[in-house]
């Protein structure tokens, strides 16, 4: 891992026509990385660590990655 | 009352289909209309289109869209309007809409817009052809907009876009981003008509309350955002203008 890795990882995540994410953040912490955000399915989810241990071997990953809830609203917002 | 449901970046590929529908299916007994603020498919292609038709299809309300970055990507774009329209999905770009709600006329105004970003920080229309074309686009996706929003003829004009009008939706966002992800242009359209509600997506980590310099309510409906299938957003019948008296 060096300086650009953390851009290179998240250009990789938005341009990897497999995964397309632009909402995860990658964050360098100690010798590894940390991934967060949000995804639509746990495939998806997969998907992006499949690709970075694929692409960036021997970096150690943490990931907090979660998927979206999707469930009715409980309740409106009134907007008077 | 008008009840306006919205949701946006639902990102819909095969591995999605069926995670709205149960929600959906009770949509109509909560909203009387569905906007979709952009980024409804991953990459933009026919195939995903598809799945977005099958998803948010035949719900039992009109389903307003508009598309997104995400819905460019892979130049498929007259197609993946093609399979919308098909589905019965009405899909905005410089146009409107009117939809009769039990005799109150809902007008929704849509672009995707683009980028640029806010006042006093914003990129100008000055230098290289590539950086000129960049905010020049904005500027004329944003007139667009303000021309549909003020030629609508209706009593509830909303605006629904894919980027961000106003930086208070972006809060949570890297400030450095905040360029890619949206324009004072479109705010200042949105300003020029007597706008009810504006809709947008697109900042995945923003948040969902904001207000133009002119005071219209601005909601980010991205689905990462409200963590639901859609928000709904009741406009009150006293916020609803009074219909203009006929033969006087």
């Amino acid at each position: 891992m060096n300086d650009y890795t953390e851009a290179e990882v998240q250009r990789a995540l938005a341009e990897d026509l497999g995964v397309a994410e632009q909402g995860i953040t990658v964050v360098r912490a100690g010798a590894g990385l940390v991934l967060c955000g949000e995804v639509e399915s746990p495939h998806r989810r997969d998907e992006i660590l499949r690709l970075v241990h694929d692409r960036f071997p021997g970096i150690e990953i943490a990931a907090d990655i979660g998927v979206t809830r999707a469930a009715a609203p409980t309740e409106a917002e009134e907007l008077a | 009352m008008i009840r306006i449901a919205a949701v946006g970046d639902v990102h819909i590929d095969r591995d999605v289909l069926g995670r709205f529908r149960p929600a959906l299916e009770e949509l109509p007994d909560r909203a009387d209309v569905l906007l979709l603020a952009g980024d409804l498919t991953r990459h933009g292609t026919e195939a995903e289109a598809k799945c977005v038709a099958t998803e948010f299809g035949g719900l039992g309300v009109p389903v307003i869209a508009v598309l997104g970055n995400h819905d460019h990507h892979c130049d498929e774009v007259p197609g993946v309007l093609s399979t919308l329209t098909d589905a019965g999905i009405t899909v905005l770009e410089g146009d409107s809409t009117v939809v009769d709600i039990d005799g109150v006329r809902l007008g929704v105004a849509g672009v995707k817009g683009f980028g640029g970003g806010f006042a006093g920080r914003c990129a100008s229309e000055f230098g290289e052809p590539e950086m000129k074309a960049f905010v020049r686009t904005t500027g004329t996706v944003a007139e667009r907009l303000g021309a549909a929003l003020r030629d609508l003829d209706c009593d509830v004009r909303v605006a629904l876009t894919h980027y961000a009008p106003v930086p208070d939706t972006l809060a949570g966002e890297p400030l450095e981003i905040y360029p890619f992800l949206g324009s004072y242009l479109l705010g200042q359209a949105i300003d020029s008509a007597p706008t009810d509600l504006a809709v947008h997506g697109h900042a995945h980590h923003g948040s969902e309350r904001g207000r133009t310099p002119g005071g219209v309510r601005v909601r980010n409906v991205a689905h990462p955002v409200i963590k639901q299938a859609y928000s709904v957003f009741n406009l009150a019948r006293d916020h609803v203008s009074p219909p203009t008296p006929s033969g006087i």
